[in-house]
Protein backbone atom coordinates (compact mmCIF):
# COMPACT_ATOMS: atom_id res chain seq x y z
CA UNK A 1 0.00 0.00 0.00
CA UNK A 2 1.89 3.16 -0.94
CA UNK A 3 2.24 6.00 1.48
CA UNK A 4 -0.05 8.42 0.67
CA UNK A 5 -2.95 6.24 1.13
CA UNK A 6 -1.90 5.28 4.20
CA UNK A 7 -2.02 8.93 5.18
CA UNK A 8 -6.00 9.28 3.71
CA UNK A 9 -7.17 6.16 5.65
CA UNK A 10 -5.47 7.24 8.57
CA UNK A 11 -7.24 10.62 8.50
CA UNK A 12 -10.77 8.83 8.33
CA UNK A 13 -10.03 7.05 11.10
CA UNK A 14 -9.62 9.99 12.76
CA UNK A 15 -12.35 11.71 11.53
CA UNK A 16 -15.02 8.49 12.59
CA UNK A 17 -13.01 8.58 16.16
CA UNK A 18 -13.45 12.69 16.26
CA UNK A 19 -17.37 12.32 15.57
CA UNK A 20 -17.63 9.66 17.81
CA UNK A 21 -16.36 10.54 20.90
CA UNK A 22 -18.14 13.44 22.01
CA UNK A 23 -21.36 12.14 21.09
CA UNK A 24 -20.11 8.59 22.85
CA UNK A 25 -18.45 9.54 26.04
CA UNK A 26 -22.06 11.76 26.55
CA UNK A 27 -24.03 8.46 25.95
CA UNK A 28 -21.80 6.60 28.38
CA UNK A 29 -23.39 8.95 30.67
CA UNK A 30 -26.66 8.88 29.87
CA UNK A 31 -27.59 11.09 27.84
CA UNK A 32 -30.05 9.35 25.40
CA UNK A 33 -30.32 11.26 22.28
CA UNK A 34 -26.20 11.40 21.98
CA UNK A 35 -26.31 7.57 22.44
CA UNK A 36 -28.63 7.40 19.45
CA UNK A 37 -26.49 9.85 16.81
CA UNK A 38 -23.89 7.66 18.31
CA UNK A 39 -25.02 4.28 17.16
CA UNK A 40 -26.44 5.85 14.66
CA UNK A 41 -22.79 7.24 12.93
CA UNK A 42 -21.72 3.63 14.20
CA UNK A 43 -24.10 2.16 12.08
CA UNK A 44 -23.26 3.46 9.23
CA UNK A 45 -19.74 2.98 9.41
CA UNK A 46 -20.16 -0.60 10.13
CA UNK A 47 -22.63 -1.18 6.96
CA UNK A 48 -19.11 -0.38 5.17
CA UNK A 49 -17.15 -2.05 7.03
CA UNK A 50 -19.15 -5.77 6.64
CA UNK A 51 -20.53 -4.68 2.31
CA UNK A 52 -16.38 -4.51 1.87
CA UNK A 53 -15.97 -7.72 3.85
CA UNK A 54 -18.81 -9.84 2.62
CA UNK A 55 -18.87 -8.73 -1.15
CA UNK A 56 -20.06 -12.28 -1.94
CA UNK A 57 -23.27 -12.49 0.34
CA UNK A 58 -24.31 -8.72 0.41
CA UNK A 59 -27.71 -9.65 1.95
CA UNK A 60 -26.19 -10.50 4.80
CA UNK A 61 -24.86 -7.65 6.16
CA UNK A 62 -27.64 -5.52 7.26
CA UNK A 63 -28.33 -8.22 10.00
CA UNK A 64 -24.83 -8.48 10.68
CA UNK A 65 -25.31 -4.58 11.28
CA UNK A 66 -28.04 -4.96 13.89
CA UNK A 67 -26.27 -8.07 15.50
CA UNK A 68 -23.79 -5.59 16.12
CA UNK A 69 -25.35 -3.04 17.47
CA UNK A 70 -26.69 -5.18 19.70
CA UNK A 71 -23.59 -6.99 21.03
CA UNK A 72 -22.28 -3.27 20.88
CA UNK A 73 -25.38 -1.92 23.58
CA UNK A 74 -25.26 -5.52 25.71
CA UNK A 75 -21.03 -4.50 26.17
CA UNK A 76 -21.24 -1.17 26.26
CA UNK A 77 -19.78 -0.87 29.97
CA UNK A 78 -16.54 -2.75 28.50
CA UNK A 79 -15.51 0.21 26.97
CA UNK A 80 -12.21 1.91 28.81
CA UNK A 81 -12.92 5.56 28.61
CA UNK A 82 -9.34 6.49 28.15
CA UNK A 83 -9.30 4.41 25.05
CA UNK A 84 -10.57 5.10 21.27
CA UNK A 85 -13.81 4.06 20.99
CA UNK A 86 -13.73 3.21 17.16
CA UNK A 87 -10.78 0.72 18.13
CA UNK A 88 -13.48 -0.78 20.65
CA UNK A 89 -16.38 -0.44 17.75
CA UNK A 90 -13.84 -2.42 15.47
CA UNK A 91 -12.35 -5.17 17.24
CA UNK A 92 -16.26 -5.87 18.06
CA UNK A 93 -17.19 -5.49 14.23
CA UNK A 94 -14.29 -8.20 13.76
CA UNK A 95 -15.43 -10.26 15.89
CA UNK A 96 -18.63 -10.57 14.46
CA UNK A 97 -17.44 -11.13 11.38
CA UNK A 98 -15.23 -14.05 12.49
CA UNK A 99 -17.82 -15.31 13.96
CA UNK A 100 -20.59 -15.38 11.47
CA UNK A 101 -17.78 -17.31 9.47
CA UNK A 102 -17.30 -19.52 12.09
CA UNK A 103 -20.87 -20.50 12.17
CA UNK A 104 -21.35 -21.21 8.73
CA UNK A 105 -18.17 -23.43 9.05
CA UNK A 106 -16.40 -21.86 6.39
CA UNK A 107 -12.72 -22.22 6.14
CA UNK A 108 -11.92 -19.43 3.92
CA UNK A 109 -9.34 -16.35 5.58
CA UNK A 110 -11.82 -13.22 6.84
CA UNK A 111 -11.24 -10.63 3.29
CA UNK A 112 -9.24 -7.79 4.34
CA UNK A 113 -10.08 -5.47 1.29
CA UNK A 114 -6.81 -3.46 0.42
CA UNK A 115 -8.38 -0.93 -1.25
CA UNK A 116 -9.51 0.41 1.91
CA UNK A 117 -8.66 4.15 1.25
CA UNK A 118 -10.50 3.81 -2.18
CA UNK A 119 -13.51 2.61 -0.73
CA UNK A 120 -13.58 5.05 2.53
CA UNK A 121 -14.16 7.84 0.40
CA UNK A 122 -16.41 6.34 -1.45
CA UNK A 123 -19.97 7.22 -0.80
CA UNK A 124 -21.55 5.75 2.01
CA UNK A 125 -23.56 1.77 1.40
CA UNK A 126 -27.05 1.89 1.22
CA UNK A 127 -29.42 -0.01 4.07
CA UNK A 128 -30.26 -3.20 2.75
CA UNK A 129 -33.35 -4.97 3.73
CA UNK A 130 -32.68 -7.49 6.16
CA UNK A 131 -33.03 -11.82 6.13
CA UNK A 132 -34.23 -11.55 9.53
CA UNK A 133 -37.15 -10.46 11.42
CA UNK A 134 -36.13 -9.38 14.80
CA UNK A 135 -40.26 -8.20 15.35
CA UNK A 136 -40.38 -11.91 14.84
CA UNK A 137 -37.87 -12.63 17.44
CA UNK A 138 -38.81 -10.27 19.49
CA UNK A 139 -42.13 -12.11 19.97
CA UNK A 140 -40.35 -15.09 20.70
CA UNK A 141 -38.77 -14.00 24.34
CA UNK A 142 -41.13 -14.60 27.38
CA UNK A 143 -43.88 -12.94 28.06
CA UNK A 144 -42.72 -10.69 30.89
CA UNK A 145 -39.30 -9.87 29.34
CA UNK A 146 -41.28 -8.77 26.17
CA UNK A 147 -43.53 -6.87 28.44
CA UNK A 148 -40.80 -4.37 29.59
CA UNK A 149 -39.25 -3.85 26.08
CA UNK A 150 -42.76 -3.18 25.02
CA UNK A 151 -43.31 -0.42 27.31
CA UNK A 152 -39.53 1.16 27.63
CA UNK A 153 -38.26 0.49 24.81
CA UNK A 154 -41.25 0.53 22.32
CA UNK A 155 -43.86 2.70 23.51
CA UNK A 156 -41.09 4.95 25.19
CA UNK A 157 -42.31 5.13 28.87
CA UNK A 158 -40.15 5.80 31.25
CA UNK A 159 -39.04 2.88 33.58
CA UNK A 160 -41.23 5.08 36.85
CA UNK A 161 -44.19 4.99 34.42
CA UNK A 162 -43.72 1.37 33.00
CA UNK A 163 -43.66 0.15 36.72
CA UNK A 164 -46.87 1.58 37.48
CA UNK A 165 -48.35 0.74 34.36
CA UNK A 166 -47.26 -2.94 34.92
CA UNK A 167 -47.01 -3.39 38.37
CA UNK A 168 -43.50 -4.89 38.68
CA UNK A 169 -40.98 -3.03 40.09
CA UNK A 170 -38.78 -0.54 38.73
CA UNK A 171 -35.44 -2.76 39.38
CA UNK A 172 -36.93 -6.01 37.92
CA UNK A 173 -38.08 -3.86 34.54
CA UNK A 174 -34.60 -3.06 34.75
CA UNK A 175 -33.51 -6.80 34.62
CA UNK A 176 -36.41 -7.97 32.36
CA UNK A 177 -35.20 -5.66 30.04
CA UNK A 178 -31.54 -6.60 29.77
CA UNK A 179 -32.43 -10.25 29.90
CA UNK A 180 -35.03 -9.56 27.09
CA UNK A 181 -31.95 -7.90 25.48
CA UNK A 182 -29.57 -10.85 26.02
CA UNK A 183 -32.20 -13.37 24.94
CA UNK A 184 -32.80 -11.33 21.80
CA UNK A 185 -28.85 -11.48 20.97
CA UNK A 186 -28.55 -15.19 21.93
CA UNK A 187 -31.49 -15.59 19.74
CA UNK A 188 -30.15 -13.90 16.54
CA UNK A 189 -26.99 -16.21 16.73
CA UNK A 190 -28.80 -19.30 16.84
CA UNK A 191 -31.20 -18.34 14.30
CA UNK A 192 -28.96 -18.88 11.73
CA UNK B 1 -36.70 -4.09 11.19
CA UNK B 2 -35.20 -1.42 10.44
CA UNK B 3 -31.65 -0.72 11.85
CA UNK B 4 -33.14 2.78 12.77
CA UNK B 5 -35.76 1.45 14.67
CA UNK B 6 -33.51 -1.06 16.70
CA UNK B 7 -31.14 1.84 17.67
CA UNK B 8 -34.30 3.25 19.03
CA UNK B 9 -35.27 0.49 20.79
CA UNK B 10 -31.78 -0.02 22.16
CA UNK B 11 -31.15 3.85 22.82
CA UNK B 12 -35.11 4.33 24.33
CA UNK B 13 -34.68 3.96 28.28
CA UNK B 14 -30.98 3.39 28.26
CA UNK B 15 -29.50 5.14 30.73
CA UNK B 16 -26.02 5.47 31.54
CA UNK B 17 -23.34 2.85 31.00
CA UNK B 18 -22.87 0.20 33.74
CA UNK B 19 -19.89 0.64 35.47
CA UNK B 20 -17.26 -1.19 36.18
CA UNK B 21 -18.74 -4.26 34.46
CA UNK B 22 -15.79 -6.21 34.62
CA UNK B 23 -14.65 -6.30 38.29
CA UNK B 24 -18.44 -6.46 39.66
CA UNK B 25 -18.53 -9.90 37.19
CA UNK B 26 -15.57 -11.17 37.92
CA UNK B 27 -15.09 -10.31 41.49
CA UNK B 28 -17.81 -12.66 42.96
CA UNK B 29 -16.86 -15.28 41.23
CA UNK B 30 -13.59 -15.22 42.28
CA UNK B 31 -14.49 -15.04 45.81
CA UNK B 32 -16.54 -17.86 46.07
CA UNK B 33 -14.19 -19.87 43.46
CA UNK B 34 -11.52 -19.70 46.20
CA UNK B 35 -14.13 -20.23 49.22
CA UNK B 36 -15.14 -23.60 47.27
CA UNK B 37 -11.90 -24.48 46.34
CA UNK B 38 -10.56 -23.48 50.29
CA UNK B 39 -13.88 -25.98 51.32
CA UNK B 40 -12.77 -28.82 48.72
CA UNK B 41 -9.51 -29.19 49.79
CA UNK B 42 -10.55 -28.95 53.59
CA UNK B 43 -13.36 -31.38 53.66
CA UNK B 44 -11.81 -34.08 51.13
CA UNK B 45 -8.26 -33.77 51.42
CA UNK B 46 -7.61 -32.28 55.39
CA UNK B 47 -5.90 -29.55 56.82
CA UNK B 48 -1.95 -30.00 56.95
CA UNK B 49 -0.52 -30.14 60.67
CA UNK B 50 -1.15 -26.64 62.78
CA UNK B 51 2.90 -27.04 63.18
CA UNK B 52 3.15 -26.72 59.30
CA UNK B 53 2.23 -22.63 59.93
CA UNK B 54 5.25 -22.19 61.22
CA UNK B 55 7.71 -22.76 58.45
CA UNK B 56 7.62 -21.74 55.34
CA UNK B 57 6.54 -24.40 52.87
CA UNK B 58 2.70 -23.05 53.09
CA UNK B 59 3.32 -19.65 52.76
CA UNK B 60 5.58 -20.30 49.83
CA UNK B 61 2.97 -21.96 48.01
CA UNK B 62 0.16 -19.65 48.94
CA UNK B 63 2.58 -16.65 48.01
CA UNK B 64 3.01 -18.19 44.65
CA UNK B 65 -0.49 -18.91 43.84
CA UNK B 66 -1.54 -14.99 44.37
CA UNK B 67 1.17 -13.83 42.56
CA UNK B 68 0.49 -15.64 39.85
CA UNK B 69 -3.18 -14.96 40.09
CA UNK B 70 -3.05 -11.61 40.88
CA UNK B 71 -1.14 -11.49 37.43
CA UNK B 72 -4.11 -13.27 35.60
CA UNK B 73 -6.62 -11.41 36.97
CA UNK B 74 -5.01 -8.07 35.78
CA UNK B 75 -4.28 -10.06 32.13
CA UNK B 76 -8.10 -11.75 32.20
CA UNK B 77 -9.33 -7.94 33.28
CA UNK B 78 -8.20 -6.75 30.09
CA UNK B 79 -8.91 -9.44 27.74
CA UNK B 80 -12.25 -8.86 28.61
CA UNK B 81 -12.72 -5.71 27.06
CA UNK B 82 -12.14 -5.18 23.31
CA UNK B 83 -9.10 -3.56 21.95
CA UNK B 84 -7.70 -2.80 25.30
CA UNK B 85 -4.14 -3.19 25.76
CA UNK B 86 -2.97 -6.18 27.62
CA UNK B 87 -0.12 -3.89 29.69
CA UNK B 88 2.54 -5.58 31.92
CA UNK B 89 0.50 -8.36 32.82
CA UNK B 90 2.37 -11.12 30.98
CA UNK B 91 5.75 -9.67 32.80
CA UNK B 92 4.73 -10.28 35.88
CA UNK B 93 3.39 -13.31 35.23
CA UNK B 94 6.38 -14.43 33.79
CA UNK B 95 8.15 -12.84 36.66
CA UNK B 96 6.23 -14.77 39.27
CA UNK B 97 6.98 -18.48 37.92
CA UNK B 98 11.08 -17.30 37.00
CA UNK B 99 11.43 -16.44 40.52
CA UNK B 100 9.72 -19.56 41.51
CA UNK B 101 11.97 -21.90 39.30
CA UNK B 102 14.89 -19.83 40.81
CA UNK B 103 14.43 -20.42 44.46
CA UNK B 104 13.47 -23.87 43.79
CA UNK B 105 16.61 -24.44 41.31
CA UNK B 106 18.60 -23.00 44.60
CA UNK B 107 17.30 -25.17 46.94
CA UNK B 108 17.85 -27.94 45.28
CA UNK B 109 21.78 -26.72 44.71
CA UNK B 110 22.45 -26.09 48.06
CA UNK B 111 21.44 -30.08 48.59
CA UNK B 112 23.62 -33.15 48.69
CA UNK B 113 22.87 -34.10 44.47
CA UNK B 114 22.03 -37.63 45.68
CA UNK B 115 19.12 -36.26 47.54
CA UNK B 116 18.11 -33.86 45.11
CA UNK B 117 15.71 -35.96 43.02
CA UNK B 118 13.40 -37.31 46.04
CA UNK B 119 13.26 -33.72 47.38
CA UNK B 120 11.63 -32.42 44.40
CA UNK B 121 9.53 -35.54 43.31
CA UNK B 122 8.19 -35.70 47.35
CA UNK B 123 5.70 -37.97 48.47
CA UNK B 124 2.81 -36.92 46.27
CA UNK B 125 4.11 -35.44 43.06
CA UNK B 126 1.59 -37.91 41.17
CA UNK B 127 -1.05 -36.73 43.31
CA UNK B 128 -0.42 -33.01 43.45
CA UNK B 129 -1.08 -31.40 39.96
CA UNK B 130 -4.19 -33.39 39.62
CA UNK B 131 -5.89 -32.23 43.06
CA UNK B 132 -5.15 -28.80 41.69
CA UNK B 133 -6.86 -29.55 38.29
CA UNK B 134 -9.71 -30.90 40.40
CA UNK B 135 -10.13 -28.16 42.71
CA UNK B 136 -9.96 -25.38 40.11
CA UNK B 137 -13.39 -26.45 37.85
CA UNK B 138 -15.55 -24.49 39.95
CA UNK B 139 -12.96 -21.05 39.47
CA UNK B 140 -12.79 -22.39 35.47
CA UNK B 141 -17.21 -22.85 35.57
CA UNK B 142 -17.56 -19.33 37.22
CA UNK B 143 -15.18 -17.59 34.98
CA UNK B 144 -16.58 -19.02 31.99
CA UNK B 145 -20.15 -17.61 32.42
CA UNK B 146 -18.20 -14.20 33.86
CA UNK B 147 -16.40 -13.98 30.50
CA UNK B 148 -19.28 -14.70 28.69
CA UNK B 149 -21.11 -11.72 29.77
CA UNK B 150 -17.77 -9.54 29.12
CA UNK B 151 -16.53 -9.00 25.49
CA UNK B 152 -13.29 -11.08 24.96
CA UNK B 153 -12.31 -11.13 21.24
CA UNK B 154 -9.34 -13.83 21.97
CA UNK B 155 -11.04 -16.00 22.71
CA UNK B 156 -8.14 -19.12 23.03
CA UNK B 157 -5.97 -16.49 25.01
CA UNK B 158 -8.99 -15.34 27.37
CA UNK B 159 -9.17 -19.07 28.04
CA UNK B 160 -5.90 -20.03 28.60
CA UNK B 161 -5.72 -17.11 31.41
CA UNK B 162 -9.27 -17.80 32.03
CA UNK B 163 -7.77 -21.77 32.95
CA UNK B 164 -4.34 -20.39 34.83
CA UNK B 165 -6.31 -18.07 36.79
CA UNK B 166 -8.60 -21.11 37.72
CA UNK B 167 -5.41 -22.67 38.53
CA UNK B 168 -3.93 -20.29 41.04
CA UNK B 169 -7.48 -20.75 42.71
CA UNK B 170 -7.03 -24.57 43.23
CA UNK B 171 -3.72 -24.13 44.21
CA UNK B 172 -4.29 -21.41 46.93
CA UNK B 173 -6.78 -24.43 48.45
CA UNK B 174 -4.24 -27.21 47.51
CA UNK B 175 -1.69 -25.28 49.50
CA UNK B 176 -3.58 -25.80 53.03
CA UNK B 177 -3.97 -29.57 53.06
CA UNK B 178 -0.39 -29.41 51.19
CA UNK B 179 1.97 -31.50 53.52
CA UNK B 180 5.18 -30.99 50.85
CA UNK B 181 7.93 -28.79 52.64
CA UNK B 182 10.30 -27.93 49.75
CA UNK B 183 10.02 -24.85 47.15
CA UNK B 184 11.64 -27.03 44.33
CA UNK B 185 8.45 -29.22 44.64
CA UNK B 186 6.26 -25.97 44.34
CA UNK B 187 7.98 -24.85 41.49
CA UNK B 188 7.80 -28.07 39.52
CA UNK B 189 4.42 -29.87 40.50
CA UNK B 190 1.94 -26.62 41.34
CA UNK B 191 3.50 -24.51 38.27
CA UNK B 192 2.37 -27.96 36.26
CA UNK B 193 -1.01 -27.99 37.93
CA UNK B 194 -2.00 -24.78 37.23
CA UNK B 195 -0.84 -25.12 33.60
CA UNK B 196 -2.72 -27.75 32.95
CA UNK B 197 -6.16 -25.89 34.04
CA UNK B 198 -4.73 -23.19 31.67
CA UNK B 199 -4.66 -26.08 28.75
CA UNK B 200 -7.87 -26.91 29.41
CA UNK B 201 -9.08 -23.74 29.76
CA UNK B 202 -7.61 -22.56 26.24
CA UNK B 203 -9.00 -26.16 24.69
CA UNK B 204 -12.75 -25.17 26.16
CA UNK B 205 -12.45 -21.26 25.39
CA UNK B 206 -12.25 -20.86 21.84
CA UNK B 207 -15.79 -22.99 21.91
CA UNK B 208 -17.17 -21.78 25.23
CA UNK B 209 -16.59 -18.02 25.12
CA UNK B 210 -18.15 -17.21 21.92
CA UNK B 211 -20.40 -14.29 21.89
Amino acid sequence: MSLPGELSSGVAWNDFEAELAPLWNRAQGGDETAYREALEAIAARLRGYFARRLPSVPHEVEDLVQETLLALHLRRGTHDGGLPVSNWVYAIARHKLIDLWRRRGRREALHEPLDETASLRAPLYEELPTRRDLEALLGALPEAQRLAIRLIKLEGLSVAEASQRSGVSVSALKVRVHRGLKRLAALVRKEE
Amino acid sequence: MKTERLIGLLTSGAGPAPRAPVARRLAPVLAAALTASIIASVAVLGLIPPAMWFGAAPWIKLGYAAALGASCAWLLARLACPAAPIGAAPYTLAAAVAAMLLVGAGELALMPPAERYSYMVGHSAARCPWAILALSTPALAGLVWALRGLAPTRLRLAGVCAGLLAGTIGAAGYALSCSEESAAFVAVWYSLGIALCGLLGGALGSRLLRW
